[in-house]
């Protein structure tokens, strides 16, 4: 292989992004240096197991896609804004749309849910770390080195571009030779056996840790949606394992799963794809519903309305989520009876969904509603979604779907739900568990300023899609000619799309104007919520709990308030905690390079970097590691340190 | 750390059961991946291209030797997890160690079976259902082979450290593993060779 | 030496080779599809419950009622995705 094409080159954007990738990888390790942090950021970040932290961690990641995923979409939208535009050619195009879908899907919606996950779930069940905190931190650094892989392909070896959904025959090596694909199944196939390993983790978590008196019918409904999720991850992921190691077995090891000329099948691609694809819809929504369940119930000052129907109408979903798949391909090929069959379980499944619009209504039936940022997002998703809902059971129907398949339609109805309902939720359980994390909150005006831009924008970027869709305009098209007249509606779009992007820098510089200029005397639950992670400090000790506290109803620290009582009280006693290890990051560093030499089918140093991480894991068996023990005067000391620090202000 | 004695040592601690369920879930997992495995063969095996079909590939001896090794197998780390659960530490080791002995007798017919197929012209590349088949075989024996070495890593902690919490707990955690494996070949034996066959 | 084999683990044993025998069944006399099918399935589930139920220790976990609704979705994803596979590729493809 020669330099030139080792590294894409001949594209002035690429070319900047390069020198900017160069300049950033050589600035931090400068800054680093020079103020001395490389220390702190070993000791406090790299190594921790700490799920707080983690989560952090997560989310600052997911920021960093969202942008990289915004860019991608903005300049589709600019390629598309005019007709016959020249911004982009055909395989930059190709390029983005595979990239701007993976990024925002695996590397944005994923990593952002399991990071409020992680910030969220041991605390509201009462528990003090997550059930394997180093395979926690094993989980996140695989996603970061899948993340990081996935994204280097564009200056090293060039993106994939056979789409999102990277169908054969177009991914097969024959019509797309070059490494994009690899990169595309092995830095799925990483950062995918992270997300399994978080299922594991977070499952037994909820199901072996909660607080004493915590059943599960006494569980807050994002708990539920989060176990639920995880039971979705656990048994979907390893369909989208073995789908991924089929591909690259077509790929780079000349297997016949996909090819048409030698007993392969190319649609099998797409079954397998989609067996994972559709639950994989519901592990980034279902967790968006509990979160809205959430705020609504919060900031309504009521209980969530039909607690049971919710939790019914979840396990519902987790189980019709794996019966719906064949949707996404009516028109390859099937026969009436299996479309039939599909078409029906697929509207099986929005009556689940909308048992709980009904359940958020009535919640807010009668409320007293405070209108904060979080609730404003939340009574914003709940029309939106349900357009975005409508046009799902419109594609629901087999033979009207004919006319809707890959048409802009189609983009308009996913980010009508994926939009509202997953960005929408991480956005507000980002402003409303901020204080938590941080003992600040963010700007309320500049978030609400940033909430309608966004909303706005959102709706003037892609309802013209709808029409542009029903109009015939496909999708994955790089240009168009003036006489079809999808001008003007795409430029509208484009408007909207610049507006989508101010609202999000809004939203970034709220969190710089907070960090700097945020008043820091919050009270531990600042939004007088319902649910235990706010009766613990804030921020949040590295312990959570001093005392862990015994629940006896949904709700218990709501109504702790009211009657004035403690949750949780006694005499503090030593806390164990795990120890912070170097493992879980030289993990991920050996499973980059591992992928990266596997993409390019260089298999010595591929061998070597696999055998080393056989040789991590069998250290890992080898170590005794017993935790440590935090001291009751060290507890006594933080926890005097943290009210006095609320008291003084 | 609060050791339980009126449970098996296995059980002992609440980080130890929060592994053994925690493994469940991992094999419920294992399940999902080898069904996909499985429908992908399913789905594929008319396809034989120009390459050899199930009936004229399969031979019946080599598939019952490699039924009956892991059989036994299955049944001499039973034997383990109950000497381990009577304190008995040489048996147990013994019992492992002729477990892993009989994984590897397995795993040296199943290379030799797959000698034997390329040998007959029937590679991975030859079509789609030798693809799905090598792949499903391979996976199988993969995870035995990573049995092998992660059975070998436990016996020398049991050597080194006897019984405790955490090896007592890793031991039961292979067991289950081992099992579960062994399940696998069942399917494997029944639905992909004598189904062939038939 | 005899606490070392406790009977119904040797019994467990002898019994899951013989299943392996009686497996033998379809294929070595010439029957139909289905009573071939019936054997081969009969024999590799009783297999399977022996495994999970004598060496596995499934019931005396404490959890046991949580490792059955694992083991239960995990055939419901896997039967699904095979049967399903098998249904939109095979059986209902290409087909009017």
């Amino acid at each position: 292989m020669k330099w030139d094409e080792f590294f894409v080159t001949g594209e002035p954007m690429i070319y900047a992004a390069m020198v900017s990738i160069v300049v950033v990888s050589l600035a931090i390790p400068i800054a680093l240096t020079y103020f001395k942090k490389w220390n702190w950021l070993w000791m406090n970040w790299l190594t921790t197991v700490d799920h707080k932290k983690i989560g952090v961690m997560y989310i600052l990641s997911a920021l960093l896609m969202l942008f990289r995923g915004g860019v991608d979409a903005l300049l589709m939208r600019g390629q598309t804004a005019i007709p016959d535009n020249g911004l982009l050619d055909g395989q930059h195009y190709n390029e983005i749309f595979t990239t701007h879908g993976v990024i925002m899907i695996l590397f944005m919606a994923m990593p952002f849910i399991i990071g409020l996950m992680n910030v969220v779930i041991p605390l509201q069940i009462g528990a003090r770390d997550v059930a394997f905190p180093r395979l926690n931190a094993i989980s996140f650094w695989l996603f970061f080195a899948g993340a990081m892989l996935f994204n280097i392909s564009f200056v090293i070896g060039g993106s994939p571009d056979a789409g999102w959904s990277a169908y054969f025959p177009l991914a097969s090596l024959e019509f797309s030779p070059t490494v994009g694909n690899n990169y595309y199944s092995l830095a799925l196939q990483i950062a995918g056996i992270g997300t399994l390993l978080t299922g594991i983790n977070f499952l037994v978590t909820i199901l072996k840790m909660r607080a004493p008196g915590m059943t599960l019918m006494k569980m807050p409904m994002f708990t539920w949606s989060v176990l639920i999720t995880n039971v979705i991850i656990v048994f979907a992921f390893p369909v989208l394992t073995v789908a991924l190691a089929l591909m690259t077995l077509d790929r780079q090891f000349g297997t016949q799963f996909f090819a048409m000329q030698s007993g392969g099948m190319d649609m099998l691609w797409a079954n397998l794809f989609w067996v994972w694809g559709h639950p994989e819809v519901y592990i980034v929504i279902l967790p968006a519903f509990g979160i809205y369940s959430e705020i609504i119930s919060a900031f309504a000052r009521k209980n969530l309305y039909g607690y049971k129907s919710m939790v019914v109408s979840m396990v519902a979903i987790s189980l019709l989520s794996f019966v719906v798949w064949a949707h996404h391909f009516y028109t390859m090929g099937h026969g009436v009876m299996v479309n039939s069959v599909f078409s029906i379980t697929t509207m099986a499944i929005a009556i689940p969904t909308g048992v709980k619009i009904f359940n958020w209504l009535f919640t807010l039936r009668k409320g007293k509603i405070s209108f904060t940022t979080p609730m404003l997002y939340s009574l914003a998703f709940i029309p939106i979604f349900t357009i975005g809902g409508v046009t799902g059971v419109m594609l629901a129907m087999a033979s009207a779907d004919y006319q809707y398949h890959n048409t802009m339609f189609l983009v308009a109805h996913f980010h009508y739900v994926l939009i509202p309902g997953t960005v929408f939720a991480v956005i507000a359980g980002f402003h409303f568990w901020f204080p938590k994390v941080f003992g600040f909150m963010l700007n309320e005006k500049l978030g609400k300023l940033s909430f309608w831009f966004i909303t706005i924008s959102f709706n003037v970027t892609f309802f013209p899609l709808f029409i542009l869709g029903l109009n015939g305009m496909t999708r994955r098209m790089y240009t168009y000619s003036e006489s079809t007249g999808y001008g003007p509606l795409n430029m509208l779009s484009m408007v909207g799309a610049v507006g989508l992007a101010i609202g999000f820098i809004i939203l970034v510089y709220n969190i710089y104007w907070s960090v700097r200029y945020s008043p820091r005397d919050i009270d531990q639950d600042p939004w007088d919520a319902r649910s235990l992670e706010w009766s613990t400090h804030s921020p949040v000790p590295e312990y959570n709990f001093a005392l862990i506290p015994t629940v006896n109803k949904l709700d218990a620290h709501w109504f702790a308030k009211k009657e004035g009582k403690p949750l949780a009280t006694g005499k503090y006693e030593p806390i164990h905690m795990p120890n912070n290890s170097g493992l879980p990051v030289i993990m991920g560093a050996l499973f980059f390079f591992w992928g990266f030499f596997m993409v390019f089918s260089w298999w010595i140093p591929a061998i070597v970097f696999g055998v080393l991480i056989l040789g991590t894991l069998a250290y890992r068996s080898f170590e005794k590691d017993h935790g440590r023990y935090i001291s009751v005067e060290e507890i006594e000391r933080t926890e005097n340190a943290l009210r006095g620090a609320q008291h003084e202000n | 750390m609060k050791i339980d004695h009126s449970v098996p040592m296995e059980y002992s601690t609440d980080e130890n059961k929060m592994k053994i369920l925690g493994f469940w879930i991992f094999l419920g997992a294992e399940i999902a991946l080898f069904s996909t495995l499985f429908a992908v063969y399913f789905t594929l095996q008319g396809n034989t291209n120009v390459g050899p079909s199930a009936s004229d590939l399969f031979h019946l001896s080599p598939v019952m030797i490699e039924t009956i090794l892991l059989l036994s197998s299955s049944f001499t780390i039973g034997l383990g997890v109950h000497a381990m659960r009577l304190g008995l530490k040489k048996p147990m080791m013994t019992f492992f160690g002729i477990t892993l002995a009989l994984g590897a007798a397995f795993l040296g017919v199943e290379v030799y079976e797959f000698v034997t197929y390329v040998g007959e012209g029937a590679t991975i590349q030859t079509s789609g259902f030798l693809s799905a088949l090598f792949t499903l075989l391979g996976t199988h024996g993969l995870h035995v082979t990573f049995g092998l070495l992660w059975g070998g890593s436990i016996l020398l902690q049991i050597k080194k450290r006897g019984f405790t919490p955490e090896t007592a707990n890793k031991s039961f955690i292979f067991s289950l593993y081992w099992h579960f494996l062994d399940v696998v070949w069942i399917f494997i034996f029944s639905f992909v060779y004598l189904k062939g066959l038939m | 030496m005899k606490q070392l084999f406790p009977a119904q683990h040797v019994m467990g044993f002898l019994f899951s080779l013989l299943l392996s025998l009686v497996a033998l069944v379809a294929v070595l006399f010439d029957l139909s599809f289905t009573a071939g099918m019936t054997i081969l399935v009969v024999t590799a589930l009783v297999q399977a419950g022996l495994q999970l139920f004598l060496f596995m220790h499934v019931k005396e976990n404490a959890e046991s009622k949580t490792l059955y609704l694992n083991i239960l979705y995990a055939l419901f994803v896997g039967l699904v995705t095979i049967f399903g596979t098998l249904f939109a590729m095979r059986w209902g493809y290409m087909v009017k």
